[in-house]
């Protein structure tokens, strides 16, 4: 018994890096979908697409989240922060600086998701032991550095007082 | 990879969710932090029209001591809430261990408790967990509600005895008391564990009067190995380390492990035995600590 039905749109109403965004969405649309296609911020990559790789790492309402296979519309009424949002006037976060320092990326494509798992962690925790550091961002993948500069840069980031 | 197309239903109690999964049988299913069921969803593993968000009924949510000394986690609670709740840290510190090891912080931040065992992964370090703690389900519909043992849910691989318009509303875990103990160890090389052993063990007089020994993710499906426990029973101090001894053949015995990415059937029924011993090992601690 096919039946045409139409498409349900709903309401998506939050904060993405501090500004107020409206938007009419399918329910299926990714929060990296919105993101990237209809947001323009493509600073958040998709990679496994599995939730596994961590390259999708968004905060939402502080927390890290896997935007490749979160509802959109989860973030209805919440505030949702993209690497975009670190840097402000154009003056990195002490982080951010870390990561240029110890040459914690090579081609960046986990970048965005590091940086946004380990704000996470130093918005947290002030005082972070190496384990502190490798725990939190035990899901996020990285191809190229071998870790041991970015955990160096998050450790950094904690001692300057992020 | 998208999304198929679905309609988002969002009720505020268990009467109009399962309504709504009675309306459109089939084609409807509950919906939480969707970390199974949007990946199973974008792979094509399965489809549904109709997702039925469980989030916003109150009826699943909390974490709470109950009159006896029961504790009450909502369905919808999710890892990260468990790893960070006081009581559960009180309570049950190796549950909150085992929370804080489960998949990833993004997994943990999203994926609840009732959706961790409604899909009845073989792969779910909870289940084991409440296995071994002797944990109590509440079910809920339009027509009531009742009550199993964890044991009953969970029927098999990505199997449970819930109906479809049917609701998990929460989980019950018995007293935590003096002469008690949990533990929980697990090994991973990817997301998923390959092994996991939960133990719980109650001590009288210095003996081991009760204990209970649960195994996941090395076997089709998470299951309590009612041998092994009673081959605990009995043993106090000194021959403590013989029984465990003991017991770790017990359970390479009567576990059926399987090949897989993680290793040979042989190779998982010794991580089995290792596991159990570390797990053993810390729920006697708990329990004898003064
Ligand atoms: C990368 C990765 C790694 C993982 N690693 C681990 C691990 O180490 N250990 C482990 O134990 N687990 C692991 N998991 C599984 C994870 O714990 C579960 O994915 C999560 O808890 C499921 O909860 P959810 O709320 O996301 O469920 P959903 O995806 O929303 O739902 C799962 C199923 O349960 C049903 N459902 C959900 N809530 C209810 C309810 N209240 N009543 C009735 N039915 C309901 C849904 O219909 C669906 O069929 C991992 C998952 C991923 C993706
Ligand atoms: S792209 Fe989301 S976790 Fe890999
Ligand atoms: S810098 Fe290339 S993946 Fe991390």
């Amino acid at each position: 018994m096919p039946e045409s039905r139409t498409i349900q749109l709903v309401d998506l109403a939050c904060t993405v890096n501090g500004r107020n965004v409206a938007l009419r969405i399918e329910p299926r649309e990714t929060l990296a979908d919105v993101l990237r296609e209809r947001l323009g911020l493509t600073g958040t990559k998709v990679s496994c697409d599995a939730q596994v790789c961590g390259a999708c790492t968004v905060l939402l309402d502080g927390q890290p989240v896997s935007s490749c296979t979160l509802l959109a519309v989860e973030a209805s009424g919440r505030a949702v922060r993209t690497v975009e949002g670190l840097a402000r006037d154009g003056s990195l976060t002490p982080l951010q600086e870390a990561f240029i320092e110890h040459a914690a990326f090579q081609c960046g494509f986990c970048t965005s998701g590091m940086l946004m798992a380990a704000t996470a962690l130093l918005e947290e925790q002030r005082h972070l032991s190496r384990e502190d550091v490798v725990h939190a961002l035990e899901g996020n993948v990285c191809r190229c550095t071998g870790y041991v500069p970015i955990v160096d840069a998050v450790l950094a980031a904690a001692e300057a007082g992020q | 990879m998208t999304i198929p197309r679905f309609e988002l239903h969002v009720p505020t109690s268990v009467a109009e969710a399962s309504e709504l999964l009675r309306r459109y049988p089939g084609e409807a299913v509950p919906y939480a932090g969707g970390t199974e069921l949007l990946q199973t969803m974008k792979l094509g593993l399965a489809s549904f029209e109709h997702l039925v968000d469980v989030k916003r009924i109150p009826a699943l949510a909390g974490i709470a001591v109950q009159p006896g000394g029961w504790l009450r986690i909502g369905a919808t609670t999710t890892h990260r809430e468990i790893e960070r709740s006081a009581l559960v840290g009180e309570r049950l510190p190796a549950l909150r261990l085992l929370e804080r090891q489960v998949a990833n912080v993004r997994v943990r931040n999203t994926g609840t408790l009732g959706g961790n065992l409604c899909f009845a992964e073989p792969h779910s370090d909870p289940a084991a967990f409440l296995l071994a703690a002797g944990a109590r389900v509440r079910l809920g519909s339009a027509e009531g509600e009742r009550e199993l043992d964890v044991d009953a849910f969970i029927a098999g691989p990505l199997f449970t005895d819930r109906a479809p318009d049917e609701l998990l509303l929460d989980v019950r875990v018995p007293p935590a008391r003096p002469g008690r103990g949990h533990g929980f160890a697990k090994l991973a090389f990817f997301e998923r564990p390959a092994a996991s052993v939960a133990c719980r063990i109650d001590v009288a007089e210095g003996a081991i009067a009760d204990a209970r020994v649960a195994v996941a993710s090395a076997c089709e499906s998470p299951v309590l190995l009612e041998r092994v426990g009673q081959t605990l029973v009995g043993a106090r101090g000194a021959d403590l380390d013989d029984a465990l001894g003991a017991a770790v053949e017990a359970a390479r015995h009567d576990v059926e492990t399987f090949d897989d990415v993680n290793g040979s059937a042989d190779y998982k029924r010794h991580l089995v035995g290792l596991l159990l011993r570390a797990a053993a090992t810390s729920a006697y601690e708990e329990a004898t600590r003064a």
